[in-house]
């Protein structure tokens, strides 16, 4: 028998090879898709077993924490995400939640947490020297003074829905980015999945829409702001030579089909043959109607592309919505582009956009979020280089569209002199009003709208703002821009 | 053969003839190692959960060397020439199974980190602590009664049929006296639960050995031959269908695959080394798989079994029937090479963690090698026991200690590779690990029986005492 019990031991043997090679396949080949495992409960739990890094704003210096992991009091060690000024910074910050992130928190999840490349090394050290595993620290270049002032001017504009960007024309850096209304990330900290769950739906349902975020991803029609981009091409283009320059600006503008345009309440424009300065002052519609079709759609699509119109790849690390100016050929659609109605559709950041590439002289600096990443040994692994995304204008160009901006806040008969002179805001601000028509037949409250920089000589930063159906744009969007530049400047 | 001692007929020598080790004090030596090490993961299973050694160290681990102890005396006084690694290996994986048993019991409690185990009492430790001693009583009462493994050959049809009750109780029971979580192989009466197949498989095994003993020149004649392979003769076949039967009807009554495809294993392993015919292996293994595909075709549970095997990540939640097995595999693989350390894993998030899946926790916490390490130990313990088969001389023993040590390699196999995800998974309890007291018993048991087949091997033969008057004395062993 003991030929057959020889057999019998190798039979037993073949058993353990495969038992060994089996959980050498689990345990080493397989680890790394079962840890990804939708639903890895070891996974899921392992995120609130360390600290995730901190995101702070700033943008004035202070290094403002925003949100930070804190330990859970009885919680065994497990940490908690908190948001010290939720609803403020909202639309920056995002959520952290159990299932899903948004915001920086998903756009800087691999330095939060810590599984960056950047961070192995680091981590390894962590390791070895008996360390808790700690995620790096985001710091904003948002500036706490003018997000602060962006959300309470929107949050107290009468309950309409808009959305506030301010940037630093310089460096493109972001230094406010509200939205209203908007959500309390502090609700989605929770661990319990149920509760959760019913947080995220009741915020789905609102029809107000808190979680979207209007600044980077919801568009409104420009409006008269976009004159900016029309006035520009014209200069360029030396359609028209200099502010001074008259231009036609009949009472009204038949422009085929049987369209005619007009002037906002069907206003007369001056003399019919102002110096482009005063139409541009004045906001005529026929005047930059005419100028649109004697430009084509062609030049107005091009130098819209060049104030970053029409991008669906630009990220601030968020994702922003694509602004679009479509290539008009037809020579209504061309008037109505020119001033930025029909399918023109702009995200508040690209108003903001609009300003901040005059001001910085005819260069767009790309806007971006992100000042600089610490490790948790506070080195740095990574800052903010400014680049410029495009050079829509020529420094000429631009400071002749500047001039005329000054003189929308600045001369009495200016769109918004009534609400952004320097005498009210304590500094010379240049600027451009737009009131967007929208919704069938117009039947819906116009979209209040205010792209701005400030001061005018040497500017510091640019805003752009939109409120749904606010109105007018000097009376509903300006004053927003006018308490974010006085906070951001500390001027009264 | 260590220490072979003279042949009879060698050339006389002068003085004392030198005596073949026993090896005691070799096992002695490797029990304190053993002992070491479960005292030592004791300690670290406490450290990683709160940092603190366990209040419980001294006295369970005085109890726990204290009853080896008794064990190594055991097997000093009833088995001298048994194999001296049998018992630290056993000794080892029990140790190691009550730590992770207590290191189960402790998560969440006390403020641990982690989930309470609700299946799992706060005496769990002390429970299976107890049936460590109640295991080894029975180890050293089977060292003790045994003193020849052929008395067993005498009962060989009254263990057949203990065998057969035992195994049918839980079947004849009504589900509330033997089902715990759907498989019904159980007595429970009060609070107190054994499962009788445990033991069924250490009485069936000697009555395997008994009768294919006596008839395996019967079963070894060949019939026709056909593809090279010598059928056995039709009216033969009578006791492998028998056989078959009866683990379908386990299979069917007791809805426990595993200890069915065990029961058949071992039968078949046992007719193989007797006759030494690969026909019946064929036809043995032919039968069980048309009769496992029969099953999975009739009964819902089974074919779920095979479904489960082949997607388990179909569905991943509470209410996904592989959920159980995806948590083990997900266990492990959070383990991955060095594991996380006793106390630092998340071993509850797998439900029943502490029985059937208790090699997942191992796999968890103590990593590939820590698992590969406990395989080993496993594999060391089958391969002594094979040696045992080879060395003994007498049939009976040989095919009884052969069947004991594959049946253990087997049920290894099939709860280690169902976990892992190497087969489809069958509730059956890994030997020494698995917390529960009839595994635990059944297994010393088992160790029992192999080791005193191993002293019978490893005895010296008598030997001849040669005086100057030619006369021979034979003394007794």
């Amino acid at each position: 028998m003991n030929r057959a019990l020889l057999r019998l031991s190798l039979a037993c043997l073949a058993m353990f090879v495969l038992l060994l090679i089996n959980i050498n396949y689990v345990q080493a080949f397989e680890a790394t898709s079962l840890a990804g495992k939708p639903g890895n409960s070891r996974t899921f739990y392992q995120q609130f077993q360390y600290q995730r890094g901190s995101i702070v704003a700033n943008g004035d210096g202070t290094n403002l924490k925003i949100a930070e992991s804190r330990l859970v009091k009885g919680g065994n060690g497990t940490y908690q995400r908190v948001y010290p000024d939720g609803p403020v910074y909202a639309p920056v910050t995002g959520y952290d939640s159990i299932f899903s992130a948004t915001g920086m928190e998903a756009a800087e999840d691999k330095v939060l947490s810590g599984t960056a490349p950047q961070l192995q090394v680091h981590n390894l050290i962590s390791l070895i020297t008996g360390k808790q595993k700690q995620g790096a620290t985001v710091a904003l270049t948002i500036s706490p003074r003018a997000q602060q002032a962006a959300y309470q001017a929107l949050a107290q504009d009468g309950g309409h829905s808009g959305a506030v960007v301010a940037i630093d024309p310089s460096t493109g850096a972001i230094l406010a980015m509200a939205s209203y209304p908007t959500f309390n990330p502090n609700n989605y900290v929770t661990l319990n999945g149920t509760q959760l769950q019913k947080v995220d739906s009741r915020y789905r349902a609102d029809p107000a829409q808190p979680l979207l975020n209007r600044a980077i991803e919801a568009t409104y029609p420009p409006g008269s702001t976009f004159k900016i981009v029309t006035s520009s091409a014209a200069f360029a283009t030396h359609t028209v030579a200099g502010p001074n320059t008259p231009v036609p600006a009949p009472t009204n503008l038949p422009i085929g089909n049987g369209h005619v345009l007009i002037n906002d309440a069907n206003e007369v424009c001056a003399n019919g043959n102002p110096p482009f300065i005063q139409a541009f002052w004045l906001s005529c519609n026929t005047a930059f109607g005419k100028l649109g079709i004697k430009l084509t759609g062609a030049v107005l699509h091009q130098y819209a592309n060049a104030f970053g119109v029409n991008n669906p790849n630009l990220k601030i690390p968020l994702p922003v919505a694509a602004s679009v100016v479509p290539l008009e050929t037809d020579p209504a659609f061309t008037a109505f582009t020119a001033i930025g109605q029909f399918d023109d559709q702009v995200t508040p950041l690209q108003e903001a956009m609009f300003s901040a590439a005059i001001a910085d002289g005819g260069t767009l600096m790309t806007p971006h979020l992100v000042q600089s990443v610490q490790a948790p040994d506070l080195s740095t692994i990574e800052s903010a280089t400014p680049t410029p995304l495009s050079h829509p204008d020529s420094p000429t160009v631009a400071s002749k569209v500047a001039q005329m901006m000054v003189q929308v806040t600045q001369n009495p008969a200016g769109t918004a002199f009534g609400t952004a002179n320097a005498s009210i805001v304590g500094v010379v601000i240049a600027g451009k009003t737009g009131t967007a028509q929208n919704g069938i037949n117009n039947t819906n409250l116009d979209d209040a709208v205010f792209t701005c920089f400030a001061p005018a000589t040497n500017p510091r930063i640019a805003v752009g703002v939109i409120v749904k159906g606010g109105g007018f744009g000097s009376a509903a969007a300006a004053p927003i821009a006018v308490k974010v530049i006085q906070a951001y400047l500390k001027v009264k | 053969m260590t220490g072979l001692p003279a042949a009879i007929g060698a050339p006389a020598v002068s003085g004392p003839v030198p005596m073949p080790r026993g090896r005691r004090r070799t096992e002695l030596l490797m029990l304190a190692f053993a002992l070491l090490v479960v005292i030592l993961a004791d300690a670290f299973a406490g450290l990683g959960l709160n940092g603190k050694v366990p209040p419980t160290l001294l006295e369970y681990g005085l109890g726990f060397a204290a009853i080896m102890i008794v064990a190594h005396l055991a097997v000093r006084r009833f088995a001298p020439w048994a194999d001296p690694l049998m018992l630290p290996v056993a000794a080892l994986l029990n140790g190691l199974g009550i730590v992770m048993i207590y290191r189960l019991q402790e998560s969440g409690r006390g403020g641990n980190p982690g989930n309470v185990i609700s299946t799992l009492t706060t005496s769990a430790t002390l429970i299976q602590l107890m049936w460590t001693a109640v295991g080894v009583v029975g180890f050293v009462l089977v060292l003790a009664i045994i003193r020849e493994p052929r008395i067993l050959q005498r009962y060989t049809y009254t263990f057949g049929a203990i065998g057969l009750v035992l195994l049918a109780i839980p079947a004849l029971l009504p589900a509330s006296l033997s089902s715990v979580q759907g498989a019904k192989v159980w007595i429970r009466v009060g609070g107190f639960s054994i499962q009788p197949g445990e033991f069924a498989k250490l009485a069936l095994a000697v009555f395997f050995a008994g009768y294919l003993v006596a008839k395996r020149d019967v079963l070894a004649l060949a019939g026709r031959r056909l593809l090279g392979i010598d059928l056995p003769r039709g009216r033969d076949l009578g006791p492998v269908l028998i056989a078959w039967g009866a683990s379908l009807l386990i299979l069917v009554f007791e809805t426990d695959i595993g200890t069915s495809a065990v029961f058949f294993g071992l039968f078949l392993a046992m007719l193989y080394v007797a006759t030494q015919r690969t026909s019946w292996l064929l036809i043995g293994f032919l039968l069980f798989l048309g009769g496992a595909y029969i099953a999975s075709t009739i009964f819902g549970h089974v074919a779920a079994r095979f479904t489960d095997w082949l997607h388990p990540f179909a569905g991943n939640n509470a209410a996904n029937s592989a959920y159980q097995l995806v948590q083990g595999l997900e266990g492990m693989g959070f383990g991955g090479i060095f594991g996380t350390g006793l106390g630092h894993g998340q071993p509850y998030f797998t439900p029943l963690v502490q029985s059937d899946f208790i090699i997942t926790a191992f796999g968890e916490e103590l990593g590939l090698t820590g698992l590969m390490a406990l395989l080993l130990l496993f594999g060391l313990l089958v391969q002594r026991g094979l040696r045992a088969a080879i060395a003994v001389k007498d049939p009976f023993a040989k095919l009884l200690a052969g069947g004991l040590a594959f049946v253990l390699a087997l049920q290894v196999f099939v709860i280690v590779g169902g976990v892992t995800r190497l087969i489809p998974l069958t509730g059956i309890t890994t030997p020494f690990l698995s917390q529960g007291g009839s595994s635990l018993v059944a297994s010393w048991g088992l160790v029992a029986m192999l080791m005193r087949i191993s002293d019978t091997a490893r005895r010296p033969a008598p030997q001849p005492i040669q005086d100057e008057g030619m006369t021979q004395v034979v003394r007794a062993g």
